[in-house]
Protein backbone atom coordinates (compact mmCIF):
# COMPACT_ATOMS: atom_id res chain seq x y z
CA UNK A 1 0.00 0.00 0.00
CA UNK A 2 2.48 2.64 0.84
CA UNK A 3 4.70 1.68 -2.62
CA UNK A 4 1.08 2.11 -4.38
CA UNK A 5 0.84 5.53 -2.57
CA UNK A 6 4.23 7.16 -3.63
CA UNK A 7 3.61 5.83 -7.13
CA UNK A 8 0.31 7.80 -6.67
CA UNK A 9 2.07 11.05 -5.09
CA UNK A 10 4.74 10.94 -7.92
CA UNK A 11 2.32 11.30 -10.53
CA UNK A 12 0.74 14.72 -9.00
CA UNK A 13 0.80 17.89 -10.43
CA UNK A 14 2.38 20.59 -8.33
CA UNK A 15 -1.23 21.78 -7.86
CA UNK A 16 -2.98 20.48 -4.63
CA UNK A 17 -5.91 17.69 -5.73
CA UNK A 18 -8.93 17.29 -3.25
CA UNK A 19 -9.30 14.02 -4.48
CA UNK A 20 -8.31 11.48 -6.68
CA UNK A 21 -10.36 9.40 -8.99
CA UNK A 22 -11.44 5.91 -7.33
CA UNK A 23 -10.81 4.26 -10.91
CA UNK A 24 -6.97 5.71 -9.66
CA UNK A 25 -5.77 2.25 -8.26
CA UNK A 26 -6.18 0.94 -11.66
CA UNK A 27 -4.61 3.63 -13.54
CA UNK A 28 -1.60 2.78 -11.87
CA UNK A 29 -0.56 -0.10 -14.31
CA UNK A 30 -0.94 2.40 -17.09
CA UNK A 31 1.28 5.48 -18.08
CA UNK A 32 -1.17 7.87 -18.21
CA UNK A 33 -1.06 11.71 -18.17
CA UNK A 34 -2.90 12.60 -15.32
CA UNK A 35 -4.11 16.10 -14.34
CA UNK A 36 -6.47 18.30 -11.79
CA UNK A 37 -9.80 18.36 -12.75
CA UNK A 38 -12.66 19.69 -10.42
CA UNK A 39 -10.08 19.40 -7.52
CA UNK A 40 -9.88 15.87 -8.55
CA UNK A 41 -6.98 13.77 -9.61
CA UNK A 42 -7.44 11.69 -13.16
CA UNK A 43 -5.56 10.78 -16.08
CA UNK A 44 -6.65 12.82 -18.87
CA UNK A 45 -4.34 11.18 -21.48
CA UNK A 46 -3.72 7.25 -22.36
CA UNK A 47 -1.96 7.73 -25.67
CA UNK A 48 -1.43 9.67 -28.36
CA UNK A 49 -4.42 11.76 -29.78
CA UNK A 50 -4.70 9.71 -32.84
CA UNK A 51 -4.40 6.21 -31.51
CA UNK A 52 -7.22 7.75 -28.72
CA UNK A 53 -9.66 8.50 -31.43
CA UNK A 54 -9.12 5.74 -33.37
CA UNK A 55 -10.14 4.39 -29.75
CA UNK A 56 -13.10 6.05 -29.30
CA UNK A 57 -14.54 4.84 -32.57
CA UNK A 58 -14.20 1.39 -32.18
CA UNK A 59 -14.51 1.36 -28.03
CA UNK A 60 -13.57 3.76 -26.10
CA UNK A 61 -13.39 3.81 -22.31
CA UNK A 62 -13.18 7.29 -20.22
CA UNK A 63 -13.26 8.12 -16.72
CA UNK A 64 -15.73 11.09 -16.41
CA UNK A 65 -15.96 10.34 -12.34
CA UNK A 66 -13.94 14.23 -11.96
CA UNK A 67 -17.53 15.54 -13.40
CA UNK A 68 -19.29 17.43 -10.80
CA UNK A 69 -22.24 15.85 -9.51
CA UNK A 70 -24.97 15.94 -6.68
CA UNK A 71 -28.35 13.76 -5.61
CA UNK A 72 -30.98 15.01 -3.56
CA UNK A 73 -34.23 13.56 -2.52
CA UNK A 74 -37.64 14.20 -0.92
CA UNK A 75 -40.66 15.20 -1.03
CA UNK A 76 -39.98 19.14 -1.76
CA UNK A 77 -36.80 17.69 -4.30
CA UNK A 78 -39.28 18.22 -7.99
CA UNK A 79 -40.22 21.69 -6.40
CA UNK A 80 -36.59 22.60 -5.61
CA UNK A 81 -35.53 21.83 -9.44
CA UNK A 82 -38.46 23.62 -10.79
CA UNK A 83 -36.91 26.97 -8.67
CA UNK A 84 -33.68 26.24 -9.66
CA UNK A 85 -34.98 26.38 -13.00
CA UNK A 86 -33.98 22.70 -13.76
CA UNK A 87 -35.35 20.38 -16.32
CA UNK A 88 -37.55 17.64 -14.10
CA UNK A 89 -37.58 14.22 -16.24
CA UNK A 90 -41.15 13.31 -16.77
CA UNK A 91 -41.03 9.93 -15.15
CA UNK A 92 -38.62 7.71 -12.79
CA UNK A 93 -35.94 5.86 -14.69
CA UNK A 94 -35.37 8.62 -17.36
CA UNK A 95 -32.99 11.82 -17.90
CA UNK A 96 -33.46 15.38 -19.31
CA UNK A 97 -30.64 17.78 -20.20
CA UNK A 98 -30.77 21.17 -18.59
CA UNK A 99 -29.55 24.59 -20.31
CA UNK A 100 -27.69 22.07 -22.63
CA UNK A 101 -25.31 21.49 -19.93
CA UNK A 102 -26.80 20.02 -16.51
CA UNK A 103 -27.48 16.21 -16.86
CA UNK A 104 -30.65 15.50 -14.57
CA UNK A 105 -31.50 12.09 -13.84
CA UNK A 106 -34.69 11.31 -12.27
CA UNK A 107 -33.70 7.69 -10.17
CA UNK A 108 -37.15 7.52 -8.27
CA UNK A 109 -40.81 9.21 -7.65
CA UNK A 110 -38.54 12.15 -5.22
CA UNK A 111 -34.89 11.29 -6.14
CA UNK A 112 -32.78 13.15 -8.37
CA UNK A 113 -29.05 12.95 -9.42
CA UNK A 114 -27.76 16.26 -11.21
CA UNK A 115 -24.22 15.86 -13.38
CA UNK A 116 -22.36 18.49 -14.76
CA UNK A 117 -20.57 18.02 -17.93
CA UNK A 118 -17.64 19.07 -18.84
CA UNK A 119 -16.54 22.00 -17.73
CA UNK A 120 -20.09 23.50 -16.02
CA UNK A 121 -20.20 23.98 -12.49
CA UNK A 122 -23.59 24.11 -11.66
CA UNK A 123 -24.26 21.55 -9.69
CA UNK A 124 -21.36 22.40 -7.18
CA UNK A 125 -23.09 25.79 -6.85
CA UNK A 126 -26.00 24.87 -5.91
CA UNK A 127 -24.99 21.99 -3.15
CA UNK A 128 -23.74 25.11 -1.33
CA UNK A 129 -27.02 26.65 -1.02
CA UNK A 130 -28.90 23.26 -0.39
CA UNK A 131 -30.47 23.73 3.30
CA UNK A 132 -34.62 23.45 2.43
CA UNK A 133 -37.04 21.29 4.84
CA UNK A 134 -38.56 18.31 2.97
CA UNK A 135 -34.66 18.22 0.90
CA UNK A 136 -31.72 15.65 1.58
CA UNK A 137 -28.92 16.06 0.20
CA UNK A 138 -27.90 12.41 -1.39
CA UNK A 139 -23.32 12.53 -0.98
CA UNK A 140 -22.46 10.71 -4.51
CA UNK A 141 -19.07 9.08 -4.74
CA UNK A 142 -19.54 7.81 -8.23
CA UNK A 143 -17.22 6.17 -10.14
CA UNK A 144 -18.74 7.64 -13.80
CA UNK A 145 -17.74 6.32 -17.36
CA UNK A 146 -18.10 7.44 -21.01
CA UNK A 147 -18.55 4.43 -23.18
CA UNK A 148 -18.54 5.34 -27.17
CA UNK A 149 -18.03 3.34 -30.32
CA UNK A 150 -19.20 1.23 -32.65
CA UNK A 151 -18.72 -1.83 -30.49
CA UNK A 152 -20.22 -0.45 -27.47
CA UNK A 153 -22.96 -2.71 -27.63
CA UNK A 154 -20.38 -5.61 -28.09
CA UNK A 155 -19.45 -4.46 -24.49
CA UNK A 156 -22.52 -4.46 -22.81
CA UNK A 157 -23.50 -7.96 -24.57
CA UNK A 158 -20.80 -9.81 -22.69
CA UNK A 159 -21.02 -7.26 -19.02
CA UNK A 160 -24.33 -6.69 -18.76
CA UNK A 161 -27.56 -9.16 -19.05
CA UNK A 162 -30.04 -6.41 -20.80
CA UNK A 163 -31.34 -5.41 -24.29
CA UNK A 164 -29.17 -1.26 -24.70
CA UNK A 165 -30.19 -1.20 -28.00
CA UNK A 166 -31.76 2.28 -29.25
CA UNK A 167 -35.21 -0.15 -29.68
CA UNK A 168 -35.32 -1.30 -26.13
CA UNK A 169 -33.83 2.13 -24.41
CA UNK A 170 -35.31 5.23 -25.06
CA UNK A 171 -33.30 8.18 -26.02
CA UNK A 172 -34.08 9.15 -22.23
CA UNK A 173 -34.42 5.84 -20.58
CA UNK A 174 -32.11 5.64 -17.59
CA UNK A 175 -31.80 2.20 -16.53
CA UNK A 176 -30.38 0.73 -13.16
CA UNK A 177 -28.98 -2.84 -13.53
CA UNK A 178 -25.92 -4.90 -12.88
CA UNK A 179 -22.63 -4.55 -15.29
CA UNK A 180 -20.33 -6.56 -14.73
CA UNK A 181 -22.17 -7.99 -11.69
CA UNK A 182 -22.28 -4.45 -9.78
CA UNK A 183 -25.19 -2.18 -9.30
CA UNK A 184 -24.81 0.14 -11.89
CA UNK A 185 -26.91 3.11 -14.19
CA UNK A 186 -26.75 3.30 -17.59
CA UNK A 187 -27.91 6.00 -19.93
CA UNK A 188 -27.18 6.85 -23.61
CA UNK A 189 -26.52 10.49 -24.71
CA UNK A 190 -25.37 12.47 -27.17
CA UNK A 191 -22.02 13.84 -26.03
CA UNK A 192 -20.53 16.50 -28.91
CA UNK A 193 -22.61 15.12 -31.81
CA UNK A 194 -21.55 11.49 -31.20
CA UNK A 195 -23.69 9.35 -29.68
CA UNK A 196 -22.53 7.34 -26.06
CA UNK A 197 -23.20 5.25 -23.63
CA UNK A 198 -23.00 6.60 -19.53
CA UNK A 199 -22.25 4.46 -17.17
CA UNK A 200 -22.12 4.71 -13.03
CA UNK A 201 -21.37 2.51 -10.01
CA UNK A 202 -20.38 3.06 -6.38
CA UNK A 203 -16.85 4.90 -6.28
CA UNK A 204 -15.16 1.61 -4.38
CA UNK A 205 -16.35 -0.18 -7.45
CA UNK A 206 -14.30 2.22 -9.44
CA UNK A 207 -11.22 -0.17 -10.05
CA UNK A 208 -13.10 -3.07 -10.91
CA UNK A 209 -15.44 -1.86 -13.44
CA UNK A 210 -12.61 -0.03 -15.13
CA UNK A 211 -10.70 -3.42 -15.13
CA UNK A 212 -13.45 -5.01 -16.25
CA UNK A 213 -14.58 -2.82 -18.82
CA UNK A 214 -11.10 -2.09 -20.46
CA UNK A 215 -10.98 -5.87 -20.41
CA UNK A 216 -13.03 -6.48 -22.98
CA UNK A 217 -12.70 -2.84 -24.79
CA UNK A 218 -9.07 -4.27 -25.78
CA UNK A 219 -10.48 -7.84 -26.82
CA UNK A 220 -12.87 -6.16 -29.38
CA UNK A 221 -10.39 -3.44 -30.37
CA UNK A 222 -10.61 -0.35 -28.50
CA UNK A 223 -9.23 0.68 -25.07
CA UNK A 224 -8.61 3.64 -22.86
CA UNK A 225 -9.39 7.03 -23.46
CA UNK A 226 -8.69 9.74 -21.68
CA UNK A 227 -10.90 13.14 -20.51
CA UNK A 228 -8.68 14.90 -22.94
CA UNK A 229 -10.39 13.93 -26.23
CA UNK A 230 -13.37 15.06 -25.40
CA UNK A 231 -12.35 18.79 -24.47
CA UNK A 232 -10.98 19.10 -28.18
CA UNK B 1 -32.15 -17.66 -16.43
CA UNK B 2 -34.89 -17.07 -13.92
CA UNK B 3 -36.88 -13.79 -14.64
CA UNK B 4 -38.45 -11.28 -11.80
CA UNK B 5 -40.63 -7.89 -12.91
CA UNK B 6 -39.66 -4.89 -10.39
CA UNK B 7 -42.89 -2.60 -10.40
CA UNK B 8 -40.48 0.08 -11.36
CA UNK B 9 -37.78 -1.20 -13.53
CA UNK B 10 -39.35 -4.17 -15.32
CA UNK B 11 -38.40 -7.60 -15.99
CA UNK B 12 -34.95 -8.47 -14.93
CA UNK B 13 -32.85 -11.44 -14.42
CA UNK B 14 -33.23 -13.04 -10.80
CA UNK B 15 -29.53 -12.68 -9.87
CA UNK B 16 -30.33 -8.59 -9.60
CA UNK B 17 -33.21 -9.47 -6.45
CA UNK B 18 -32.72 -10.23 -3.15
CA UNK B 19 -35.24 -12.23 -0.88
CA UNK B 20 -36.36 -10.45 1.78
CA UNK B 21 -38.64 -13.13 3.53
CA UNK B 22 -42.61 -13.47 3.87
CA UNK B 23 -44.71 -10.67 3.98
CA UNK B 24 -46.81 -10.90 7.50
CA UNK B 25 -49.03 -8.28 9.42
CA UNK B 26 -47.64 -7.86 12.72
CA UNK B 27 -50.77 -8.23 15.20
CA UNK B 28 -51.98 -4.92 16.70
CA UNK B 29 -48.85 -4.61 19.43
CA UNK B 30 -51.04 -3.06 22.24
CA UNK B 31 -54.02 -5.24 22.34
CA UNK B 32 -52.39 -8.40 21.50
CA UNK B 33 -51.50 -11.07 23.92
CA UNK B 34 -48.30 -12.28 24.70
CA UNK B 35 -48.96 -15.78 22.90
CA UNK B 36 -49.75 -13.79 19.54
CA UNK B 37 -46.84 -11.58 19.70
CA UNK B 38 -44.46 -14.72 20.13
CA UNK B 39 -46.09 -16.82 17.70
CA UNK B 40 -45.44 -13.75 15.07
CA UNK B 41 -41.96 -13.29 16.36
CA UNK B 42 -41.02 -17.00 16.20
CA UNK B 43 -43.20 -19.00 13.91
CA UNK B 44 -43.36 -19.39 10.14
CA UNK B 45 -45.41 -20.79 7.98
CA UNK B 46 -42.95 -23.22 6.46
CA UNK B 47 -46.07 -25.18 4.38
CA UNK B 48 -45.58 -24.60 0.35
CA UNK B 49 -48.28 -22.36 -1.50
CA UNK B 50 -49.06 -18.99 -2.20
CA UNK B 51 -47.00 -16.57 -0.48
CA UNK B 52 -46.55 -12.92 -0.28
CA UNK B 53 -43.00 -12.27 -0.09
CA UNK B 54 -40.82 -8.98 0.10
CA UNK B 55 -38.14 -8.76 -2.73
CA UNK B 56 -35.77 -6.07 -3.22
CA UNK B 57 -34.47 -4.90 -6.52
CA UNK B 58 -30.69 -4.14 -5.61
CA UNK B 59 -29.45 -1.71 -8.69
CA UNK B 60 -32.39 0.92 -7.59
CA UNK B 61 -33.34 -0.10 -4.02
CA UNK B 62 -36.89 -0.77 -4.55
CA UNK B 63 -38.75 -3.00 -1.86
CA UNK B 64 -41.61 -4.79 -3.19
CA UNK B 65 -44.41 -7.70 -2.74
CA UNK B 66 -43.93 -10.85 -4.55
CA UNK B 67 -47.14 -13.13 -4.67
CA UNK B 68 -45.62 -16.65 -5.64
CA UNK B 69 -46.47 -19.90 -4.99
CA UNK B 70 -43.72 -21.73 -3.37
CA UNK B 71 -44.55 -25.15 -4.37
CA UNK B 72 -44.58 -24.46 -8.13
CA UNK B 73 -42.20 -21.31 -7.97
CA UNK B 74 -44.55 -19.42 -10.27
CA UNK B 75 -45.00 -15.69 -9.60
CA UNK B 76 -48.31 -14.42 -9.91
CA UNK B 77 -48.22 -10.37 -9.47
CA UNK B 78 -45.64 -7.87 -8.11
CA UNK B 79 -46.51 -4.28 -6.94
CA UNK B 80 -45.08 -1.99 -4.14
CA UNK B 81 -46.97 -1.65 -0.96
CA UNK B 82 -48.56 1.08 -1.39
CA UNK B 83 -49.89 0.16 -4.14
CA UNK B 84 -51.07 -2.25 -2.39
CA UNK B 85 -52.97 -0.22 -0.08
CA UNK B 86 -53.91 1.79 -2.43
CA UNK B 87 -55.37 -1.35 -4.12
CA UNK B 88 -57.52 -2.28 -1.01
CA UNK B 89 -58.48 1.29 -0.08
CA UNK B 90 -60.33 1.27 -3.56
CA UNK B 91 -61.82 -2.18 -3.21
CA UNK B 92 -62.91 -0.98 0.50
CA UNK B 93 -64.75 2.04 -1.31
CA UNK B 94 -66.12 0.56 -3.97
CA UNK B 95 -67.58 -2.34 -1.75
CA UNK B 96 -68.74 0.53 0.30
CA UNK B 97 -71.20 1.98 -1.99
Amino acid sequence: MQALNESLNAKKDSKTALKTTPVAHAYIKTTAKWAIVNEMEIAVEFASNDIEQTRKKVLGITDVSCFERYGIKGPQASKWLADHELAIPSNPNSWALSNQKDLVLRLGSSEFLIEDQLDDVASKKLADITRVEGLYPVVRADAAFILSGSEVLNLFSELCSLDLRDSSLLANDVVMTQVAGISAIVMRQNLNGEQVYRLWCDGTYGSYMWEMLLEVAVELGGGAVGLSSYKN
Amino acid sequence: MKLLTCPVNGTRPLSEFIFGGEYRQAPEQNSCTDAEWAAYVHNRHGAPGDKKEWWYHSPSGTWFIAERNTLTDKVSSTYLLSQKNLNEEKAAQEAGK
